[in-house]
C-alpha cells in the first residue's frame, strides 16, 4: 500500500496528429479521435479515482505545437468552470467532471486551430515529453516538505517517428531515466523504436495494441497500475528491442562496424580518412610472406 | 664423498644412525653421515631440504638429534659417545641452529606462494583439483603460467627500510639506579649506546680506538659516566680523562656552529635576546657585556647548560640528517648542521634567492602547465544527431490528402462531447482481455521459462566447473599455434592428448548423469563445439606437418 502521503502523478501525452487521425477515420470510421479521447478520458478519471492523492495532467501532441489540456491555465481562475459543472447532475465526482470538461474544452479549440503546413507533418513527440518532464519536474517542487511523488508518462501514438528528433528524443529518455520517471508506450498504428528504447531504458512497458477498439481496455489493464503493483501482476513480457546503431555514411544499421578512435563516428566500411574529423589512419597490412625457394635436387 | 673444497664445519665422532656406528660431519652446505671405517656417506642432506631439526628431552638416556625434511621424511642421529655425548649434540644443534635460517628462505618461497595462491582463490583451488589432482596436466604445467614472479628472484620490497630517527632524550632514559651502597646503576641499551655514537661521533672514535685494546666495554662506559663530559658542569676537565678531547672538540664544534649562523636570511637570530625589560615588557636594548667577570655564578652556569642544551639538539638533528654513518666522509659533507665539518660558504647567494622567492610566490597560483591537446576538428557534426533511417518507407501523403485530413479531423472534432458510458463494448473488451491473459496473442514469451530455472544448481555449478577447466586446458592448446619450436610440438601433442582425457573422464559422465535425469536441455552441446574445434585443429596442423616432411 502506498503511504498516506505519497503522491502519483500520471502524465499521459496524447498524439493528436490531424494527418494521422483524419485518414485513420476515413479508414476506420468506428476508431476515431473523440473514441481515443474517450478512452484516455476514461483511463484518468480512473487513474483519479484510485487513490485521492493521485494527480493527472494531460498532453496533446500536435504537429505544430504540444499542448497542455489538463490542468489548463483558465482552470486557475475558477470562475468560469462554474456553470459547466452545475449542469451535470449525475452525481460524478467534481474533479473528474471538471477534468472531463476541460479536456474536452481544449482539445476542441486546439483542433479549430489547427493550421498545417507542408513541411511539418509530424508530431512534435519529443516536445510534448520535455513539456512533461519539465511539468514534472515543477510539481515535484511545489511538494509540501515530507511528501514524496513517483510520477510516470504515458505515451499514446498513433502515427510514425520522425527521424529529425531523434536527438531530442534521446535527450529526453535519459533525462527521464535520471529522474526515475517511467515511460510507458501504447502504439496504435506501426512499432516505433525510439519509444521502445524509451520503455526499455527507463523500465517502462511497452505494447502495440492489436484492436485499436479495445483501447480503453488495454489502458485499464496494462497501464493503469503503477511500477510497484505492476511486479505483482502478469503483464506482457518486454519486447526485444534493436539497440543497434547505424552507420554515419548510410544510416543502415549495423552489428559490426569501424569506429574513429578521435571522434566515435561508425562507419560500415573502412576507409583511410574520418569524414568527419578529417583524422588520417594507418594500418598495418599483413607482412606478404615471401615463398621460399627451394632447391630441388639435381637427379644425379 | 665430500669433495675438497667443502668447507667442514664439524666433526662428531661415535654418532650412530639406524643403529651403525659412523661419524656425522656439518660441512659449509649440508649435513652428511658416513658409517665408521667406510669413506663414502650414506646420508647427506642439504640445509635447504631441512625444515626443521629436533632433540631428544634432557632427561633422556639416549641423546638424539632428529632432522625433518620438506618431504616428510626424517632421519635420527644417536649421540653414543659416553662422555661428551651432550656436549656433541648441543654443539651440532647450535651450528645447525644458525646454518639453517640462511638456507631455508629459499626453498620454502616457492611452496609458501603456491600454497598462499591456492588458499586465496577458491577458483584456482577448483580448478587445480580438476586438472591436476584427477592427472589431466601436470602440477609443472599448471603452475607454468602463473608463478612469474617468484622465480624471477624479484628483490623483497622490503629492503628500503626506513631509517631509524634519534629520540632526543636518549641521555635522559639512561636513569641511574642507586645500587644500595653508594653506588649507581645505569642502564644501558644496545639502542642507547647506539644514540649515543651517532649523535656524538667523536665518543665512536674514542670506543672504536680504546676497546678492545685497552678497556673493556664496561669500563668505558664507566668511565664514561664519571667523567665530567657527561656530567653536567664541565668545569674540571682532568687531563687524564680520555673524554676532555672530546669536550674540546665539541667546544670548538659549537663554535663554528655559531659563526656558521643560519642560512635562511629572513630569520634573524641576532635579534633575540633574553633580557627582557620586564614579565610582557619587551626586549631591553642594552649592550649585552663581553668581560666574564659581569656574570654572576648563577648566571655562567646557566648558559653554559643551554650551550650544552643547543649543542646537544645540533648533534641530534645532525645525526638524523646525516644518511648512512659515513664518520669518515665528513669531507664530502658541504652544507651540514653539525659543526664539525667545513662551512659552505659559496652556497649562501642561491640560498637567499630560493627562500626569497619562496616567500613571494604561491604555487597554486602559477599558471597551470597542463599538457597541450590537439582541439577536435569535426566536419559534420550534424552525423551525431541523426538516429537510424526507420525500417519501413514513410508513407508518401500528398498536399491533397493533408488537406483532406485535416478538414476532416476539424469537422469531427468541432462537435466533440466525450461520451464516456459508450467507450467500450463487453465483446471487444473480451477480446482484449483475452488476448492479455497468459496464453494469449500478447503474452507469448511468457510461457518459456528460462534455462536456469528447469536446471538444478547442484548440476549449474558441475558446468560451471567443467567449463573453466577445459577453458584452461583450451587455453594452453590454443596457446600452442602458431607452432615454430620443436617444445611447442610437443605441448600441442600432449595436449590435445590431455583434452582427449578429459573430455572421456569428466564430460561424458556429466553428460550421461544430465540424461538420466531426463533433462532434455542440451547443456554440454557449447564444450562439445569447443573441443571438435580444437581437434579439427590439430588434425589439420598434422597433416600439413606430414605434407611438410614429404
Amino acid at each position: 500500500m502506498a503511504s498516506e502521503d505519497e503522491l502519483n502523478l500520471l502524465v499521459i501525452v496524447v498524439d493528436v496528429n490531424p494527418i494521422w487521425w483524419g485518414q485513420q477515420g476515413q479508414r476506420e470510421p468506428e476508431f476515431t479521435l473523440c473514441k481515443c479521447l474517450d478512452a484516455v478520458m476514461v483511463m484518468g478519471n480512473s487513474h483519479m479515482a484510485m487513490t485521492r492523492t493521485n494527480r493527472l495532467a494531460v498532453i496533446a501532441s500536435h504537429c505544430q505545437d504540444s499542448h497542455f489540456l489538463y490542468p489548463s491555465k483558465s482552470w486557475e481562475s475558477g470562475d468560469s468552470g462554474g456553470d459547466e459543472i452545475s449542469s451535470s447532475r449525475d452525481g460524478k465526482y467534481e474533479l473528474l467532471a471538471v477534468a472531463n470538461n476541460l479536456i474536452a474544452e481544449e482539445i476542441r479549440s486546439i483542433m479549430t486551430k489547427t493550421e498545417v503546413t507542408g513541411n511539418s507533418t509530424d508530431t512534435l513527440l519529443a516536445g510534448s515529453l520535455a513539456k512533461a518532464l519539465c511539468y514534472i519536474n515543477r510539481v515535484s517542487k511545489e511538494l509540501e516538505v515530507g511528501q514524496e511523488m513517483k510520477s510516470r508518462i504515458l505515451v499514446i501514438k498513433a502515427a510514425d517517428d520522425c527521424a529529425l528528433q531523434y536527438m531530442n528524443f534521446m535527450n529526453v529518455i535519459f533525462a527521464a531515466q535520471k529522474q526515475n520517471i517511467l515511460i510507458d508506450a501504447c502504439v496504435l498504428d506501426s512499432d516505433s523504436g525510439l519509444l521502445q528504447q524509451a520503455c526499455d531504458i527507463t523500465g517502462g512497458l511497452y505494447l502495440k495494441i492489436p484492436q485499436k477498439v479495445a483501447l480503453a481496455q488495454y489502458l485499464l489493464w496494462v497501464f493503469l497500475p503503477d511500477s510497484e503493483q505492476r511486479s505483482q501482476l502478469v503483464l506482457p513480457p518486454p519486447a526485444h528491442v534493436d539497440y543497434r546503431a547505424a552507420c554515419f555514411c548510410h544510416r543502415n544499421l549495423i552489428e559490426i562496424g569501424y569506429v574513429c578512435s578521435v571522434c566515435l563516428s561508425i562507419f560500415c566500411n573502412f576507409s583511410p580518412i574520418c569524414t568527419t574529423c578529417e583524422t588520417a589512419f594507418k594500418i598495418q597490412l599483413p607482412q606478404m610472406v615471401k615463398p621460399k625457394k627451394k632447391k630441388l635436387k639435381q637427379a644425379a | 664423498m665430500a669433495s675438497l673444497s667443502e668447507e667442514v664445519l664439524l666433526v662428531v665422532k661415535k654418532v650412530r644412525q639406524r643403529k651403525q656406528d659412523g661419524t656425522l660431519y656439518l660441512m659449509a652446505e649440508r649435513i652428511a653421515w658416513g658409517p665408521e671405517g667406510k669413506d663414502r656417506f650414506t646420508v647427506s642432506h642439504l640445509y635447504s631440504d631441512i625444515r626443521c631439526q629436533k632433540i631428544s628431552p634432557d632427561g633422556k638416556a639416549k641423546i638424539q638429534l632428529q632432522l625433518v625434511l620438506h618431504t616428510g621424511d626424517s632421519t635420527t642421529f644417536h649421540f653414543a659417545n659416553e662422555s661428551t655425548a651432550l656436549k656433541d649434540r648441543d654443539a651440532a644443534k647450535e651450528l645447525l641452529q644458525q646454518l639453517l635460517p640462511k638456507f631455508k628462505k629459499k626453498a620454502n618461497k616457492e611452496l609458501e606462494e603456491k600454497n598462499r595462491m591456492l588458499q586465496e582463490d577458491p577458483v584456482l583451488f577448483q580448478l587445480y583439483k580438476d586438472l591436476v589432482v584427477s592427472q589431466v596436466i601436470s602440477a609443472e604445467e599448471f603452475w607454468a603460467n602463473r608463478l612469474g614472479g617468484v622465480n624471477n628472484g624479484e628483490p623483497a620490497p622490503y629492503n628500503n627500510k626506513q631509517e631509524v630517527g634519534i629520540s632526543g632524550a636518549f641521555l635522559a632514559d639512561i636513569r641511574p639506579q642507586t645500587d644500595g651502597c653508594n653506588g649507581l646503576r645505569y642502564n644501558l641499551t644496545a639502542d642507547i649506546i647506539e644514540s649515543i655514537f651517532r649523535t656524538y661521533p667523536a665518543v665512536k672514535q674514542k670506543y672504536s680506538e680504546n676497546v678492545p685494546h685497552n678497556l673493556t666495554e664496561k669500563e668505558f662506559w664507566t668511565r664514561f659516566f664519571q667523567s665530567h663530559y657527561f656530567h653536567r658542569d664541565r668545569i674540571n676537565t682532568g687531563s687524564q680523562d680520555i673524554f676532555s678531547e672530546c669536550a674540546k672538540q665539541d667546544e670548538k664544534g659549537l663554535k663554528s656552529l655559531v659563526t656558521q649562523g643560519v642560512k635562511n636570511p629572513l630569520v634573524d637570530l641576532l635579534s633575540l635576546e633574553d633580557k627582557t625589560l620586564d614579565e610582557g615588557y619587551g626586549i631591553s636594548k642594552a649592550l649585552p657585556s663581553t668581560s666574564n667577570a659581569n656574570k654572576s655564578v648563577k648566571e655562567s652556569s646557566n648558559s653554559a647548560i643551554i650551550k650544552r642544551f643547543n649543542h646537544h639538539s645540533a648533534m641530534v638533528l645532525a645525526a638524523g640528517s646525516r644518511k648512512g654513518d659515513p664518520p669518515t666522509d665528513q669531507a664530502s659533507e658541504t652544507s651540514s648542521t653539525d659543526g664539525n665539518s667545513r662551512d659552505s660558504d659559496f652556497f649562501q647567494p642561491p640560498l637567499k634567492k630560493v627562500k626569497l622567492q619562496e616567500a613571494i610566490e604561491y604555487e597554486d597560483l602559477q599558471r597551470e602547465n597542463t599538457p597541450k591537446t590537439v582541439a577536435l576538428n569535426l566536419k559534420k557534426s550534424d552525423r551525431y544527431a541523426h538516429g537510424p533511417v526507420p525500417l519501413q518507407s514513410q508513407q508518401y501523403t500528398t498536399s491533397q490528402d493533408i488537406i483532406n485530413s485535416v478538414s476532416y479531423i476539424q469537422q469531427e472534432m468541432a462537435n466533440y462531447k466525450p461520451n464516456l458510458t459508450r467507450v467500450l463494448s463487453s465483446t471487444t473488451a473480451t477480446s482484449a482481455i483475452a488476448a492479455l491473459s497468459p496464453g494469449g496473442v500478447l503474452m507469448q514469451p511468457v510461457g518459456q521459462q528460462s534455462i536456469n530455472q528447469m536446471v538444478p544448481t547442484d548440476i549449474q555449478g558441475e558446468l560451471k566447473h567443467l567449463y573453466i577447466a577445459a577453458g584452461e586446458l583450451l587455453r594452453h592448446f590454443w596457446s600452442c599455434f602458431p607452432v615454430n619450436t620443436p617444445f611447442l610440438e610437443e605441448k600441442v601433442t600432449k595436449m590435445k592428448t590431455n583434452l582427449e582425457r578429459f573430455q572421456m573422464t569428466k564430460l561424458r559422465p556429466f553428460q550421461e548423469k544430465v540424461q538420466r535425469q531426463y533433462l532434455s536441455t542440451n547443456l554440454t552441446g557449447h564444450l562439445e563445439d569447443m573441443f571438435q574445434k580444437a581437434y579439427s585443429k590439430f588434425h589439420i596442423w598434422q597433416t600439413r606437418r606430414m605434407m611438410r616432411k614429404t
